[in-house]
């Protein structure tokens, strides 16, 4: 017989499950420490941008994936994290690390206020609501004169008193220690009151009402929460491209976000990961393909080029098709196929 | 405890990879001995990609004609095409691609203004001299010294518009319609500042979402305040729905629009009620390109139809302009070519002829733009044509 036992709580609520997941980690540890001297600036650059998606999606899933709220809103958010670092940092003089917080603070304030109409509204009209508050802040952005219309504000460098981050193998350090710091934060959220009362709300909210959990503290903390994640996100994004415009944080991104976490899988941690890698990463493979066949097939990569959207758009389809539970369900298999070796079940 | 200990042991080891890291080692990136590699950016998949292969092809016609010259400095010059999506994070991922990936040397001409504001920092840290199309004021006025624009923008051009109007009617009232982005703004402000340096003002100002047609509600209020002229910072379909609710209204009205406007595009789509309209543009009509010019297009270009609508000449040749000013930028630089020589080979441009195609440019170091001055045509929907009414000018009101 196969499998573990868990014979007390403690064993149960463990961040670090089995020895598996502990193998697992120490290998993420050694590419992480690894890949920036075995990889180049570009594949680096593609990394980072993996890095900063893994945390927006993230706070995504806590709202969507375990709480039930849909939000078309999160690019919003993001916005609003580095529009306010851009300004904290730029026009006050705070540093980094202090802007970084109050970024997500900001964001998060707001994601409260945005929460509010959680209570009446559901589905799509609360998905309509959250749009609205998009369209307000990508309006206020372009017309606000402190944020300097569509063509956008610079942002400072992260430093640290001295030292200034420059290459993309310090942003890759530092971007995946907030990723994976934000990963363990989840974890433990999920496994706390607060992740069970989310899961419970968005399992059956009158049943989780009846069972005496407060609906309107913990929808409201939960786009508060979300929030908060999308603003740290929209932070380090602001510092790492050094120019934000208004155009990069459009109703695209948000609907780029709602992506990553269903074809990841809604609910889960990995998913978030997994949907915020294969999203990023596609237009990026894409590129790689059409480079491999510009010189041979000059054609054929024009076609990829004219009908870019649409391969994602069918990888997209393809995924919620063959595999509803995302890349996560994938996982699943895969780890129950090796499991149960040699049989089926 | 012992997770505690892990944990903080992690923390402590990425601190010290982090401040061990080192940059790259730096060279001359996209230059050999015998090879220059300089990017194009241009739209094939986004909201712009109707301009993707004219202005892919006029650079590719441009280079293949300067490579046939012999090598400059020894250096033939490698294109190296990108799709930018023309929006800010396709912009930024594609110049990244470029510039990390594809090792170019000088980006000579990317699409799309706020792109181009999203890629300054990454061009800046890398050391890439970047030429954005789609300019703003704020490209050259404080500007950058990384970047150059070798085209009119959209304030030069409105504030000519304005000269152009009171040079016809000293007393004109003037209304603009324009798109509520940086490209519509940016005419707003050239248009309102002549309008103030001459004495006078605009008496209306209607703007719109971009992605608008009926442009019904501003042509109301362009009637309401009673103008004699609209200035329209708009796109061609826009144009062609402000001239239709003024023909519907009966009303007698003037249009000048701007250098997006002035092709042959505007009379399938306008028809008949484009006789008359004025645009602004730095460019000479198709018909009016110097034979010299067309050869050239006719000899190393694969496009079939260079002497027939709807050939997108303008994007062609703006396309081409950019070029030329990039590579004779790198003809002053010398054999030592490197990013600081770029730019001083670039600021030591002085008038560059043209060939009458656009106005001459010049560049210098306190001066990223290479000319502020158009000139102003008319369009005439029976030979399907626009001709010049007004000669190529800068505009009176200070342009910096």
């Amino acid at each position: 017989m196969s499998g573990s036992y868990k014979v007390s709580y403690k064993e149960d609520m463990a961040i670090f499950q089995n020895l598996w997941v502990k193998v697992w980690l120490i290998i993420f540890i050694i590419l992480a420490v690894f890949s920036p001297i075995l990889l180049n600036r570009y594949q680096l650059s593609i990394l980072n941008e993996m890095g900063i998606a893994t945390i927006g999606a993230l706070g995504l899933n806590l709202l969507i994936g375990y709480t039930g709220q849909l939000s078309l809103g999160h690019g919003a958010f993001l916005a609003i994290g580095a529009y306010t670092s851009a300004l904290l940092t730029g026009k006050l003089g705070i540093p980094f690390f202090l802007s970084l917080p109050l970024s997500g603070l900001m964001a998060s304030l707001l994601g409260l206020v945005v929460g509010i109409p959680s209570l009446r509204l559901k589905g799509l009209y609360l998905a309509l609501g959250t749009l609205a508050f998009a369209f307000i802040v990508e309006y206020i952005l372009f017309h606000w004169d402190l944020t300097q219309g569509d063509l956008g504000m610079a942002v400072k460098r992260i430093g640290i008193g001295d030292y200034v981050i420059r290459s993309q193998r310090q942003y890759f350090y530092l971007i995946m220690a907030f990723a994976t710091f934000a990963v363990i934060c989840t974890k433990n959220l999920d496994r706390s009151k607060i992740g069970r009362s989310f899961k419970a709300i968005r399992d059956r909210d009158i049943a989780a009402e009846a069972m005496g959990i407060p609906l309107a503290k913990y929808k409201v903390m939960a786009f508060g929460i979300s929030a908060f994640y999308g603003g740290v996100a929209g932070c380090l994004m602001a510092h790492y491209n050094r120019w934000i415009v208004p155009g990069s944080f459009d109703i695209s991104l948000s609907i780029a976000y709602i992506a990553m976490i269903i074809i990841g899988g809604l609910g889960t941690v990995l998913g978030s990961v997994l949907g915020a890698i294969l999203i990023t990463g596609v237009p990026h493979g894409i590129v790689y393909v059409v480079d491999l066949l510009k010189g041979d097939y000059p054609a054929l990569s024009g076609f990829i080029i004219d009908f870019k959207l649409g391969i994602f758009g069918l990888i997209i389809v393809l995924t919620l098709l063959f595999e509803p539970k995302g890349l996560f369900g994938v996982y699943q298999r895969t780890k129950v196929y090796f499991k149960t070796w040699p049989f089926k079940y | 405890m012992k997770t505690r200990t892990t944990i903080l042991s992690l923390l402590v080891g990425t601190f010290l990879l982090f401040s061990m890291s080192s940059a790259w080692a730096a060279e001359v990136r996209g230059v050999t001995d015998t090879e220059v590699k300089i990017a194009l950016l241009v739209d094939f998949s986004g909201p712009g990609k109707f301009a993707g292969p004219p202005i892919s092809m006029g650079v590719k016609t441009y280079v293949d004609y300067v490579n046939a010259q012999g090598p400059i400095h020894g250096r033939k010059i490698k294109l190296i095409i990108e799709d930018n999506g023309i929006l800010p994070n396709t912009t930024l991922a594609a110049a990244k691609k470029v510039i990390f990936k594809d090792e170019i040397f000088a980006i000579g001409f990317n699409l799309g203004s706020s792109g181009s504001s999203a890629i300054i920092p990454l061009c800046e840290e890398n050391k890439v001299v970047l030429m954005p199309h789609g300019a703003n004021k704020r490209f050259y006025s404080p500007g950058n010294k990384w970047v150059f624009v070798p085209y009119s923008t959209q304030y030069n051009m409105a504030s000519r518009a304005v000269d152009y109007i009171l040079s016809q009617n000293r007393k004109a009232r003037m209304g603009i319609i324009y798109q509520d982005d940086d490209f519509g703004r940016d005419g707003l402000n050239g248009a309102r500042d002549a309008a103030k340096f001459h004495g006078t003002k605009l008496v209306k100002a209607a703007p719109y979402k971009m992605g608008t047609i009926d442009m019904s509600p501003q042509v109301r209020m362009m009637k309401e305040a009673n103008v004699d002229y609209i200035l329209c910072w708009t796109y061609i379909p826009q144009t062609a729905s402000i001239l239709k609710e003024t023909k519907m209204m009966g009303w007698d009205v003037t249009l000048i629009g701007n250098n997006t406007t002035a092709y042959r595009l505007m009379f399938p789509i306008a028809k008949q009620l484009a006789e008359g309209y004025l645009a602004v543009t730095p460019f000479a009509p198709w018909e009016d390109v110097s034979p010299k010019v067309k050869d050239i297009i006719r000899k190393y270009s694969d496009f079939p139809v260079v002497d027939k609508a709807p050939f997108p000449a303008p994007m062609f040749l703006a396309s081409w302009v950019y070029f030329a000013a990039m590579i004779e930028g790198i003809k002053n630089a010398g054999r030592n070519l490197t990013p600081e020589t770029l730019i001083k080979g670039i600021e030591s441009i002085n008038q560059l002829k043209m060939d009458g195609m656009c106005p001459d440019m010049s560049f210098g170091p306190k001066r990223h733009v290479g000319y502020f001055s158009s000139r102003v045509l008319r369009a005439d929907t029976k030979n399907m044509r626009f001709h010049e009414v007004a000669p190529i000018a800068d505009p009176k009101a200070p342009q910096d």
